[in-house]
């Protein structure tokens, strides 16, 4: 059979390829021969052209007003990254702590989304002494405020101790966990989409060098988590990992039942 | 007064959202959430889960709208692209967790496949060629239009379809080929 010399039997193939019941063998004869052949190529994307215009024509429905506020949430989280990035450039040329840091981390995980990632933890840092400010001068009203918007400003000296962003399988950081040291609190940070089903609860686990996981807490299904640990449980612990658990989590003698969804190591910031 | 084409809008809003106009994003956001979540909604059958990918695929706008200059799709099917993209991304990711890929088929499509209730196509915000091929699809009977439908925006097989529609596998193999044919002679004419 000659496809190439049969007009009406191109066009079938293409409307099946572009519609997508085109599969398994005859898909990848039909995309090797379309390499080859421009009438081929020319007539798939019409009709992927012709077929998308299907999504078009769906009924329209109201989502959440919620769904917005999350969106944005996320655009300014990555509008604020990327403000930092810029911020900080000039500052690599000393021989600062974070440029010490920075080279390690590249060491670790992809440089791209490392940049990112870099100003995520600034991000996170600010927050938490946002928190902090704001339990201290609870009732003085404006004030916050201002100091607030001052302190957004004003260039931070991170007191982080230690660093883990935790990522999925994919490498795409989904956790952003820091550490501090003097008031022994782990502060948990979703910076990826992922969303347990309300019957599940994810569960941080420390992976010491010897012995089995421990684990350092349950996590609630809010953006920021804080988490109580001592620094002995964090200090010369290599690596974290975010285990799926059933609701309320597991007894840590056990070790985690559920998936390792994500995973990172705990790098220990240079100040 | 002239008011300004719903392609000509889009296209504006998409040149701003690449420049990381958080604003622009906003009244994209108004002016087609509707239209997209109804996209969302159709391709993983839940309302919540529509949420979830319609909130993945503007942020996926966010950073790639840039891209779209790239393309030669109306701006609205673009859109609609991407929409369904992250929605199957999100059932391939169910999947992995679980093994009922398989939805308990709406309601609103089985009554569509198994009465003669009209097709519930929409027409706002449609583009010229949606229009078109809206013409096309109005002219297949409601069956075929349904399979012809569901297997793009679900991006389902013959034998998926033929399970989730209790159809002989023979029967959605035929309404989809016819289906295609009738579109190919009518969009020919039109486009």
């Amino acid at each position: 059979m000659n496809v190439i010399q049969n007009p009406a039997l191109i066009e079938q193939l293409a409307a099946s390829y572009a519609l997508g019941t085109l599969r398994g063998g005859a898909r990848r004869r039909f995309e090797q021969l379309a390499r080859g052949h421009a009438p081929l190529r020319a007539a798939a994307l019409i009709w992927q052209g012709r077929l998308a215009s299907v999504a078009e024509l769906q009924p329209q429905a109201a989502p959440s007003p919620a769904v917005w506020k999350r969106i944005e949430n996320l655009v300014n989280a990555e509008k604020e990254a990327r403000a930092m990035e810029a911020a900080r450039a000039p500052a690599q040329v000393a021989p600062s702590g974070w440029w010490v840091s920075l080279s390690l981390w590249r060491g670790l995980t992809a440089a791209g989304t490392m940049a990112a990632v870099v100003a995520l933890v600034a991000g996170a840092n600010l927050s938490k002494l946002n928190a902090g400010l704001d339990g201290q001068l609870a009732g003085l009203g404006g004030q916050v405020k201002d100091l607030k918007a001052k302190l957004a400003t004003a260039s931070l000296t991170p007191d982080i101790q230690y660093v883990a962003v935790l990522a999925d399988d994919k490498a795409a950081a989904s956790m952003l966990v820091t550490f501090d040291q003097k008031n022994q609190k782990l502060v948990l940070k979703r910076v990826g989409s992922f969303q347990e089903q309300s019957d599940k609860s994810l569960q941080l686990w420390a992976l010491p060098p010897t012995g089995g996981p421990k684990s350092l807490g349950v996590l609630n299904s809010d953006a920021v988590v804080r988490l109580t640990a001592a620094g002995s449980d964090v200090r010369a612990v290599p690596t974290l990992a975010i285990s799926l658990e059933p609701k309320g989590g597991v007894p840590s003698t056990g070790g985690p039942t559920g998936p390792v969804l994500f995973k990172g190591a705990l790098i220990e910031t240079a100040l | 007064m002239k008011t300004e084409s719903p392609d000509s809008q889009l296209l504006a809003l998409l040149d701003r959202v690449a420049l990381s106009d958080e604003k622009a994003l906003r009244e994209l956001y108004e002016l087609t959430s509707s239209k997209l979540y109804g996209v969302a909604v159709r391709v993983v059958t839940n309302r919540e889960w529509a949420e979830d990918v319609l909130q993945e695929a503007f942020i996926t706008i966010w950073r790639i709208a840039g891209d779209y200059k790239a393309t030669l799709s109306p701006p609205m099917a673009w859109l609609g692209l991407v929409v369904r993209s992250r929605g199957l991304d999100f059932l391939r990711r169910r999947a992995a967790e679980r093994a009922d890929r398989m939805q308990e088929l709406d309601e609103v499509i089985s009554d569509t496949v198994a009465g003669d209730s009209p097709n519930p196509m929409d027409t706002a915000q449609a583009s010229q060629q949606a229009l078109a091929l809206h013409e096309c699809l109005s002219q297949l009977d409601n069956k075929q239009r349904e399979v012809v439908s569901l297997a793009y925006m679900r991006d389902m097989s013959h034998g998926e379809l033929a399970v989730q529609l209790k159809l002989p596998l023979g029967t959605v193999k035929t309404w989809i080929r016819r289906g295609l044919e009738q579109l190919r002679g009518c969009m020919a004419k039109l486009a």
